[in-house]
């Protein structure tokens, strides 16, 4: 039996590591800050910025497309190089990956991303493996303590207590 | 030549008893007269709409007929201890099935035969001249109703939930007969020319072949214990 | 001290299965959500094919060895046999489960909409009915000698029944609602098929141990009834 449970108990650290990653990937990669958390903390290095684009704001000048993203209240122009400008359209939910130039007061995009949805992911993921988990350990479980009881419990003979009580006569 | 001795002599057996107490085709038949009232108080029925859920209706209407009837298809062997018996009847065992088989498709057309005047009289239906091709539809879903539907009352009848397992154990594995019997009652209704719902005709037949030599071929292992 | 060396067998190569799946599945895993790339259409929530296809694929895999079980143990009567049908269909009900489970999930962003009347998605659903009646026809049959029997015809003719049951639901659904979404409309890209591979082979190998395990489980359930003496006849030994 215990064996049983180290091995379930080791896939656990496993799972435990690797939810640990995938928080860690999803907070580097995936998360987006809105715009007014932009303005607020006007950071350094590449960022994502979720946003919806400003009815009427987008302009389109040489081989770049400028526009506002407005999003919690506050609203970032942003100046967009890149594919698929198409895609930038009014009232679309975007996520924008770029830094911010606070000289210029611009943020300076190269590369559209695709709005993250990780929440169906997660539940999908959650609800097949959990369950999974608990149906095998139960199953496995129930298969080790049937070997021991097996291996304890005597076949049923009633005749046993007759030739032992002829015996110790 | 004992098999369709065999065949003959259950399907002659299940008719007169029936004949003789009528308790089977009655409930069936006020069954399915009560599921026609219902529909028709659950359903506003302008013509149009009544036209598009007709097929549908039939066929719910049958399908619950069906399931009344051949639940009860091996009640009166396993009543009086006849299934034993059968282990020694020097047939194979699947002339049993295409006895008790034989009966019950015959009660469920003629149950269904005397529904569709009524059917005809309360919705109005407008469809006197096409009755052979609606004659054709009935016959073939009816038969691959009572092919699975004698097989899992062989199955269920000696469990005591057996009005509960029946239905459970047949209404999914009967769905292409009910799409098939539905879609082509649907093509005679609207008057459709016979290419365009003929598919669905073979898709009955096919159904009811496979599963008549499927169950035949299984009820040697039903029997055997 | 088991009576089956069949049984013995299972107990001692059951590891080797769990062990192969435990590392297939979890390199799947790292690299389907970790390093393979979103799907430009779909986004992230393609994500979820690599557990939706797999658990498909093992729970039809399941109703397969259910099927030629079946027909085994109506030639052979091998109890044994008996015990791996029945456990095979529990397992079946459960990645039949999963799969339409995450399917939906999958369905409400792509689709916008929880159900659909996919040919596949009905198919599916008819096939977690027909399993759930198997397993509930066991459980209802009093008789033991029969239930087996009766299990086996039971599994044989669903099974005969299901390729029909996809064709016509497939016919029907062209008639109504053009196939246009009947694809899941995802181009599979070369780094999304390796981790998809992974998944698909390490769940056939975890269906494979869960197999193994709960026949084992059924085995052992009937001999310690039997030696306890509550089971006076004398099949599933």
């Amino acid at each position: 039996m215990k064996w049983l449970y180290l091995r379930w108990g080791g896939v656990l650290i496993i799972a435990a590591i690797i939810g640990v990653f995938g928080i860690q990937r999803y907070d580097r990669d995936v998360t987006a800050i809105s715009p007014d958390r932009l303005l607020r903390d006007q950071p350094t290095q590449t960022v994502r910025v979720l946003g919806m684009v400003e009815p009427g704001s987008i302009v389109k000048e040489g081989g770049a497309v400028a526009f506002q993203l407005s999003g919690e209240g506050a609203k970032v122009s942003v100046r967009y190089v890149g594919d698929e400008s198409d895609n930038l359209r009014d009232l679309k939910t975007v996520v924008m990956v770029g830094t911010w130039n606070p000289a210029t007061h611009l943020f300076e995009s190269g590369k559209i991303a695709l709005v993250p949805n990780y929440g169906f992911v997660t539940a999908a993921y959650l609800l097949s493996l959990i369950p999974m988990g608990l149906f095998l350990f139960n199953m496995e479980r129930k298969v080790a303590m049937l070997y021991i009881l097996i291996k304890e419990e005597k076949v049923y003979q009633p005749e046993q207590l007759a030739e032992e009580s002829v015996e110790s006569r | 030549m004992h098999f369709f001795n065999v065949i003959r002599w259950i399907a002659w057996k299940d008719l007169l008893s029936e004949l003789r107490n009528r308790e089977n085709i009655s409930s069936m038949f006020f069954f399915a007269l009560i599921v026609i009232l219902i529909f028709s108080f659950s359903f506003s029925l302008d013509p149009k709409t009544s036209k598009e859920l007709m097929p549908g209706i039939i066929w719910i209407a049958f399908g619950f007929t069906g399931i009344i009837g051949l639940g009860k298809s091996f009640l009166a062997e396993v009543h009086n201890d006849c299934m034993e018996y059968f282990q020694i009847v020097p047939a194979p065992k699947g002339a049993i099935y295409l006895g008790k088989f034989a009966g019950n498709a015959l009660f469920m057309l003629i149950v269904e035969v005397i529904l569709f005047p009524l059917f005809i009289l309360f919705f109005n239906l407008d469809v006197l001249e096409k009755i052979p091709m609606i004659l054709l539809i009935f016959t073939a879903a009816t038969i691959g109703l009572s092919a699975l539907g004698t097989l899992f009352s062989a199955l269920t009848v000696q469990i005591r939930a057996r009005e509960v397992m029946f239905p459970i154990l047949l209404l999914p594995l009967a769905v292409p007969i009910f799409i098939g019997a539905v879609e082509s009652t649907r093509g005679v209704f609207s008057g459709d020319p016979l290419p365009l719902y003929s598919d669905w005709i073979k898709l009955l037949i096919v159904f009811d072949l496979i599963f008549m030599v499927v169950s035949f071929w299984v009820f040697e292992f039903l029997l055997d214990y | 001290m088991v009576a089956s060396r069949f049984i013995s067998k299972l107990q001692r190569y059951e590891g080797w299965f769990g062990i192969a799946s435990g590392l297939l599945i979890m390199v799947g895993l790292y690299l389907g959500l970790v390093t393979s790339s979103p799907d430009y259409y779909q986004g992230e929530v393609v994500r979820i094919m690599y557990i939706h296809v797999p658990a498909a694929q093992s729970a039809m895999l399941a109703y397969t060895v259910l099927f030629g079980g079946s027909l085994w143990y109506l030639w052979k009567r091998d109890p044994v046999v008996d015990n791996m049908c029945h456990a095979a269909a529990g397992i079946g009900i459960f990645f039949t489960s999963i799969a339409l489970v995450t399917g939906s999930i999958w369905a409400k962003p792509t689709w916008n909409t929880w159900w659909t009347w996919d040919p596949r998605l009905i198919s599916f659903a008819i096939m977690l009915l027909i399993l759930v009646g198997y397993v509930m026809l066991r459980t209802f049959l009093e008789d033991k000698e029969k239930e087996a029997t009766y299990a086996a015809i039971l599994a044989i003719v669903g099974f005969i029944d299901l390729p029909i049951i996809h064709f016509s639901v497939e016919w029907w659904r062209t008639l109504h609602q053009p196939l246009s979404i009947s694809t899941r409309g995802v181009s599979i890209a070369s780094d999304m098929l390796i981790p998809l591979l992974l998944m698909s082979i390490g769940f056939y190998l975890l269906f494979t141990y869960m197999l193994m395990v709960r026949t084992q489980m059924l085995y052992l359930q009937h001999l310690l009834e039997a030696k306890r003496g509550r089971m006076l006849s004398k099949v599933h030994l």
